[in-house]
């Protein structure tokens, strides 16, 4: 499965920093998925649950508050003004 | 003779307390450094970014438009001067000051009690500066600079750089720096590129507010704690001087005591 770096940046600090196989989460447009090999993209982020496919094939969710999601190239970023996880 | 060494004693007494003081203050500081350096560090993963992020914005061609990117004469400039909410913190409140000296027609908008009680305005304390505070300031700055009012805004702050060392800088905002490494691909934009821009505007000039304003902090605290420990050296030094010098006002009024007594019973 081909992964890419995704970081989850909040004014905290980054809640997430590393490889994910898939990120969901509701664009001001609607929902998508981000996979590796993405054209370059920006979009506003409505707040939403943040779905994270690990490698290891396990699920991270967490709340967004909403903000501006930026994939380029080298890396994929979620700028939220918060991000918190949901308990599992 | 006697007077001297009431003298002396006060003064001791004097610098004791100052040593008691010090030593407190640097407690407090110090178990204020860890906290302090942190958050400081989140802050700035924070600001990479939001600055990356701008970065990729300013390049694309799509936003090239942007009231943001425009370069105009700088002749109105706007400053936030970030500086610390008490004083005893070794320079760095001085440093601060001396660098905003040299922009003196600049618009300041300060932060930290220290600065407002220079600059005016009102009191917004740098330790306790919320992200909702640094938004509500960003909105601002956002619109007076998309309408002209200013032509350049900056932030000074101080950068921590280790425990023992840290130095007043400024860090500008506007106009936003386009990042000349950063490879122009042609991004896609949903809804559309002002929009994004526009939003990503805000969160950059609060989250660069928000990390200077934390990163200034831990280094107040740090050269506070720098500071105290250099004055509780000296304190303990100029206690250990005057003690001395009591000591040998004491032991010379118990000689000439002794000298008078044997000289008075006429032995």
């Amino acid at each position: 499965m081909k992964t890419f770096t995704f970081t989850a940046a909040t004014p905290d600090g980054n809640v997430f920093q590393g490889e994910a196989v898939r990120v969901i989460v509701r664009g001001t447009e609607g929902d998508l998925a981000v996979l590796a090999g993405h054209i370059p993209f920006v979009t506003g982020v409505k707040p939403c649950k943040c779905r994270i496919l690990l490698p290891d094939g396990t699920e991270k969710t967490g709340n967004v508050e909403g903000g501006i999601l930026t994939v380029s190239p080298e890396a994929v970023t979620l700028l939220a003004g918060s991000f918190k996880y949901e308990e599992s | 003779m006697s007077e001297n060494i009431k003298q002396l004693k006060t003064r001791i007494k004097s610098v004791d307390s100052t040593l008691h003081l010090t030593k407190a203050m640097g407690l407090v500081a110090s178990s204020k450094i860890r906290k302090a350096t942190e958050r400081m560090m989140k802050g700035r993963q924070y600001e990479a970014a939001i600055e990356q992020m701008i970065g990729t914005l300013a390049s694309s061609p799509e936003c090239k438009n942007s009231p943001f990117l425009a370069v105009r004469d700088t002749k109105r400039t706007r400053l936030v001067v970030v500086a610390g909410d008490r004083g005893l913190a070794g320079g760095y409140n001085a440093n601060v000051f001396r660098l905003a000296r040299e922009w003196e027609d600049a618009e300041v908008t300060a932060i930290g009690k220290r600065a407002v009680d220079r600059f005016g305005g009102e009191i917004i304390y740098a330790e306790k500066f919320t992200y909702d505070q640094a938004n509500a300031m960003a909105k601002t700055f956002c619109e007076d600079y998309a309408a002209g009012k200013y032509d350049r805004l900056g932030i000074l702050c101080t950068r921590y750089v280790n425990v023992m060392t840290q130095e007043a800088y400024i860090r500008w905002l506007f106009p936003l720096q386009k990042d000349e490494l950063a490879r122009a691909h042609s991004v896609v934009f949903e809804p559309d590129e002002n929009t994004i821009l526009n939003t990503a505007i805000y969160e950059y000039v609060a989250g660069t507010l928000v990390a200077a304003v934390r990163e200034s902090f831990a280094s107040e605290v740090a050269a506070r704690r720098t500071a105290m420990d250099s004055a509780g050296k000296n304190a303990q030094e100029m206690i250990d001087n005057l003690q001395l010098e009591y000591n040998r006002a004491r032991q010379s009024s118990i000689t000439s005591e002794i000298t008078e007594i044997v000289a008075g019973s006429g032995l």
